[in-house]
C-alpha cells in the first residue's frame, strides 16, 4: 500500500486541534502536578509521623501502579465515592496531575538536598516564621535549581496523555483514532500523530537539556 | 454506597489469567529489551557515524513518542503491509523495542561513567573489543546501571497495561471484562490497582536482593580477572 499523504493532509484539521488540546491538558496536569509535588514535599518534612508515612505510601502506590489503571480508578471511583460528578477532562487532568505529583515530589526532594543548611540557620536566626522560611527562602531556590528537570517532567506528562483517550477525552490520540476510522488510512494518520508527538516532546526535552547545560555552566 | 467485592472474587479466574498474562509479557519483554538495549548501546557509543546515527535516531524516536501510538502503529498499520500480528505478539515486540531504547540510554550513561583510563588500559594490554567490553567495562557498570534499569523494567511491567487497548487478555483487560459482566467499576479497578501494586513491591524486593548479590560479586570481579 502506498502512502497517500496528499489525500490525508486536507482532512487533518482535527489532528491539530487534538495536538493543541494535548498541550493544554499537559499544561493543566503539569501545573497540578507541581502543586501536588510541592504539597508532598512539605508533608514529607512535616513533624507528624503519620503525615510523613502517608507521603511514602502515596509515592509507592503511584510508582507501583500503571498510569492507565490510576486514570480508570479516578474516572470510575471519584464520582461514587465523593458524590462530585466530574467530566472526563477533569477526572483525567486530576489523575495525570496526581500521578505526576509523586514524581515532581522526588525531583523537588533532590533539589532540596542541594540547599545548604546555612540557609535554614540564617532564616531561623532572623526569626522568620516556618511557613515564611519555606515559601520565601527555601522553595524559590529549590525550584530554581530543578527547572530543567521539571521541563522534562512535562514531556513525561505529554506521554501519559494518550491514555486519556480511554476515558473519551478527545486529545491527539483519540482525534487520530476518529480520523482513521473515518478515512480508513491508519498508516498515514498514525504516522502524522507520532510525528506531532515527536515534535512536541523532542523540542521540549531539547529545551530541558539546554537549560540543564546552562545551569551547569553557571553553577561551577 | 455499598461495595460488592464478591463480584470481583467470583470472577477470580479471569483475574488470575490476567495476572499470568501480564507476568508472561513482562518476563519475555524485559530480557529482550535488555538485549536490544545492550546492542543499541554498543552502536550508540561506537566511533563510526554510520553505526552511531541510526542508534541515536532509534533512541530519540522511541523516547519521544508515546508507547500507545507505537502499539497502534504496529497493530493497525502493519496489516496494510501484509504483516498481521496477534495482540500478544504486538505487545512483546512493542514493549521490548520501546524498553530497549530506555535501557540503551541507561547503559550508555553507565559506560560514560567508567573512566577513559579503563578503556586505554584494556587497549594497551592488547585485549580484543569483545573481550574487554565483556570482562572489563561491563562488570564495572552493574552497580551504576542496576537502579535505573530496575526502574525501567518496572515501567515496562506497568506499561503492559496499555496492551488492554488492543484486546490482549492481561490484567487491565481482565478488569474491563469483569466490569462489563458485573458493572462494579470501583471495586474491580481498585482491586487490579492493588494487584499491580503488589507485583511492583515484590519485584522491587526481588531486585533489591539481586542487587546486593551483584554488589558482592562486583567486589570479587577484579580478583577473578587477575
Amino acid at each position: 500500500m502506498d502512502l497517500q499523504f496528499i489525500e490525508i493532509i486536507p482532512k487533518t484539521g482535527p489532528l491539530f486541534w487534538g495536538a493543541l488540546y494535548t498541550i493544554f491538558v499537559g499544561l493543566l496536569a503539569c501545573g497540578l502536578g507541581i502543586a501536588v509535588g510541592t504539597a508532598l514535599l512539605l508533608m514529607r518534612n512535616s513533624r507528624f509521623w503519620l503525615v510523613r508515612k502517608f507521603v511514602g505510601i502515596y509515592g509507592s502506590f503511584i510508582r507501583g501502579t500503571p498510569a492507565l489503571v490510576q486514570i480508570l480508578v479516578f474516572y470510575y471511583a471519584l464520582a461514587p465515592l465523593s458524590g462530585i460528578n466530574v467530566g472526563p477532562l477533569t477526572a483525567g487532568v486530576m489523575a495525570v496531575g496526581f500521578n505526576s505529583g509523586a514524581y515532581v515530589a522526588e525531583i523537588l526532594r533532590g533539589g532540596l538536598t542541594r540547599i545548604p543548611k546555612g540557609q535554614w540557620e540564617a532564616a531561623e536566626a532572623l526569626g522568620l516564621a516556618r511557613h515564611k522560611i519555606w515559601f520565601k527562602i527555601i522553595l524559590p531556590q529549590v525550584f530554581n535549581s530543578v527547572i530543567p528537570l521539571l521541563v522534562n517532567e512535562f514531556t513525561m506528562v505529554i506521554k501519559i496523555t494518550p491514555l486519556l483517550s480511554t476515558i473519551t477525552v478527545v486529545e491527539l490520540t483519540r482525534a487520530s483514532q476518529m480520523l482513521y476510522n473515518e478515512t480508513f488510512r491508519p498508516v498515514e494518520v498514525l504516522l502524522l500523530a507520532a510525528l506531532i508527538y515527536f515534535v512536541i516532546c523532542f523540542s521540549v526535552s531539547q529545551y530541558g537539556e539546554y537549560l540543564q547545560r546552562r545551569s551547569m555552566k553557571y553553577r561551577l | 454506597m455499598t461495595f460488592d467485592f464478591m463480584a470481583v472474587w467470583n470472577n477470580r479466574d479471569i483475574l488470575i489469567e490476567g495476572i499470568l498474562n501480564t507476568l508472561l509479557i513482562s518476563v519475555i519483554a524485559i530480557p529482550v529489551g535488555i538485549c536490544i538495549g545492550v546492542f543499541v548501546c554498543l552502536l550508540r557509543i561506537s566511533k563510526a557515524r554510520l553505526l552511531r546515527w541510526p542508534a541515536i535516531a532509534y533512541i530519540e524516536v522511541m523516547r519521544n513518542i508515546p508507547l500507545l501510538i507505537l502499539i497502534f502503529m504496529v497493530f493497525y498499520a502493519l496489516p496494510f503491509y501484509g504483516v498481521r500480528l496477534s495482540g500478544l505478539t504486538t505487545g512483546f515486540i512493542c514493549l521490548s523495542i520501546y524498553g530497549g531504547a530506555y535501557f540503551a540510554e541507561v547503559f550508555r550513561g553507565g559506560v560514560e561513567a567508567v573512566s577513559q583510563g579503563q578503556f586505554d588500559a584494556a587497549k594497551a594490554l592488547g585485549l580484543k573489543y569483545g573481550f574487554y567490553m565483556r570482562r572489563v567495562i561491563f562488570p564495572q557498570l552493574y552497580s551504576y546501571v542496576f537502579p535505573p534499569a530496575t526502574n525501567i523494567a518496572l515501567t515496562m511491567i506497568k506499561e503492559s497495561s496499555l496492551l488492554s487497548m488492543i484486546t490482549v487478555a492481561e490484567l487491565t483487560y481482565a478488569a474491563h471484562e469483569i466490569n462489563g459482566r458485573t458493572f462494579t467499576p470501583v471495586e474491580t479497578f481498585t482491586t487490579i490497582a492493588l494487584i499491580y501494586w503488589g507485583i511492583s513491591i515484590v519485584f522491587l524486593k526481588l531486585t533489591a536482593i539481586l542487587q546486593s548479590r551483584i554488589e558482592v560479586e562486583h567486589i570479587r570481579i577484579p580478583i577473578a580477572i587477575r
